[in-house]
């Protein structure tokens, strides 16, 4: 389970956090959707130790993310893996090697990634060909770095997944085949995924639960019918069309 | 009037804290060099790219400021023997410029091309996914790096000694009125394993600081292409202010090694 309580962050003088709460239990899967800007990414971040919060506390199964030590920020992120909103693959590394980080690091030493079958399998999970595999960033387009992301997320079957804007940057059916990974791996490994969307669709069909964030804190939360039956003018005009037009600002 | 003394102040201040930040990258990089096993590889593919890169860069300008140390001397050394061209030349190359005009080269090559792989590595994200794939990014980039410095400068200082030494010769019995003999004579007279092992020495800690100051500029960048560009320009800076600096607190070392 993850909790975050009263979560603040300033950043360049302004709250972007500014009193989250939320909890996300075991095996549920948490849409956050929200205005772009509005922090969903510095959320997530926090969540695996890559910000330290101005004030408020995340528990990652009890333990605590901001106060842990070396020791412990490792093992919290040995539970949790992250697709980064631009990917973030290794430069220097190919495809293969770049999911491979995803294992242990034994394991790497171990078995040449191109042979790997845990590697081989997580490519296919994303719908691109092995051929990728030793293929380097650089030459791959940014909605195929997204998925070689998600492989490199997924291989290693962590117990939490987050995931930034999976399907943003993709055609609709592979925005498909995403989004029914991210359904599956729930279902078959009990994975808990948080996942930030601006996609209302994907929202409603991955969330159990969705949260819209604005002005650094939760403004909205509800399951997908209490969302689509709200009154609430906030999310009555976040859940229509016309503010589809954030997404050019992202 | 107090917008200078301000001025001054914020500058100490973001000076002390470039400083408290490099001495805990100091130490966290000192920890991962103690443990080799978990960066050898990346350290073998650095230590290629950091010698093959500038050596023949270096060997170049070492053989220009050898020939410059030989006509110079010769030129103005008309009421002592010639032979002390030989030795001006070795003790030139070996004290000063055959370590320290190497880290400068080194500085722009290198150090450019760290500090922008680094500093791009920081701006989209690769650094912050290291992490949270569970490793450390001081083992894996910082440690291989600064080591592959420190163990390559060791052989590019003693090819940059011969080379500047032999293009010294070459300048001296082509250019002045005096003999292979005489130029050997003074080379001779001069060199000693501890003027070898200071040039060593220079080198190493040169080697340290290029490629250490380079990783944590390149680690500090920020604010997408520009902010790379930026941190090239400031490793290079920073490294050739920080090797002079170095070269004058190394100075009286010398006299300990003679
Ligand atoms: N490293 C940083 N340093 C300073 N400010 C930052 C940093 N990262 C994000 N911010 C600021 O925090 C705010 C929230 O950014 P964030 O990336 O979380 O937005 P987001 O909700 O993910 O938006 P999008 O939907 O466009 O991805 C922005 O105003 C941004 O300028
Ligand atoms: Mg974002």
């Amino acid at each position: 389970m993850i909790e975050i309580r009263d979560l603040r962050k300033v950043l360049n003088g302004k709250a972007v956090l500014d009193g989250v709460d939320l909890d996300i239990h075991e095996g549920m899967s948490l849409v956050i959707m929200g205005p772009s800007g509005t922090g969903k990414s510095v959320l997530l971040k926090h969540i695996v130790g890559l910000f330290d919060p101005d004030r408020g506390e995340i528990l990652v199964e009890g333990m605590s993310v901001p106060r842990a030590g070396g020791k412990e920020i490792k093992e919290i992120r040995s539970k949790i893996s992250y697709v980064f909103q631009n990917a973030a693959l290794f430069d220097s590394l190919t495809a293969g090697q770049n999911i491979q980080l995803g294992l242990p690091e034994e394991h790497c030493r171990r078995v040449p990634a191109l042979d790997d079958p845990l590697v081989r399998e997580a490519i296919e999970h994303v719908n691109l060909g092995h051929e990728v595999l030793r293929l380097m960033p650089a030459e791959l387009s940014g909605g195929m770095q997204k998925r070689v992301a998600i492989a490199r997320a997924i291989v290693g079957k962590q117990k939490y997944i987050l995931y930034d804007e999976p399907t943003t940057g993709l055609d609709p059916v592979n925005a498909n085949v995403i989004n029914r990974l991210i359904a599956r791996l729930q279902g078959e490994i009990g994975a808990t995924s948080i996942i930030v969307t601006h996609d209302v669709e994907s929202a409603f069909y991955l969330g159990d639960r969705i949260v819209l964030l604005a002005n650094g804190r939760v403004q909205a939360s509800g399951s997908p019918d209490e969302l689509r039956e709200s009154r609430d003018p906030i999310v009555q005009d976040f859940l229509h069309p016309k503010l589809e037009t954030e997404e050019f600002d992202g | 009037m107090s917008g200078w003394l301000a001025g001054i102040g914020g500058a100490v201040m973001t000076g002390a804290r470039h400083v408290g930040r490099a001495g805990i990258l100091a130490a966290a990089t000192f920890g991962a060099v103690l443990r080799p096993r978990e960066y050898r590889r990346e350290a073998f593919v650095q230590a290629k790219k950091i010698g093959i890169d500038s050596l023949p860069l270096v060997l170049l300008v070492a053989a220009l400021s050898g020939s410059i140390l030989a006509q110079q001397s010769g030129y103005q050394f008309t009421e002592i023997p010639l032979w002390v061209v030989g030795n001006t030349v070795a003790a030139g190359m070996l004290t000063e410029l055959a370590p320290l005009l190497s880290a400068i080269i080194m500085a722009g090559r290198v150090g450019s091309g760290i500090g922008a792989e680094l500093g791009t590595m920081k701006v989209t994200n690769q650094i912050d996914a290291l992490r949270t794939l569970g490793r450390d990014p001081v083992t894996e980039l910082v440690a291989p790096r600064v080591v592959a410095g420190a163990v390559m400068m060791l052989p590019i200082v003693i090819f940059a000694n011969i080379v500047g030494i032999w293009s010294g010769w070459l300048s001296a019995i082509a250019l002045l009125p005096m003999t292979t003999h005489e130029y050997v004579y003074g080379v001779q007279n001069y060199y000693h394993a501890a003027s070898l092992i200071f040039s060593l020495v220079k080198g190493f800690f040169f080697g340290i600081t290029i490629t250490f100051t380079a990783c944590y500029v390149g680690l500090q960048a920020e604010g997408g292409a520009a902010g790379v560009g930026r941190t090239a320009t400031n490793a290079v800076v920073s490294i050739i202010v920080l090797i002079m600096m170095l070269d004058v607190f190394l100075a009286p070392l010398y006299k300990a090694f003679q």
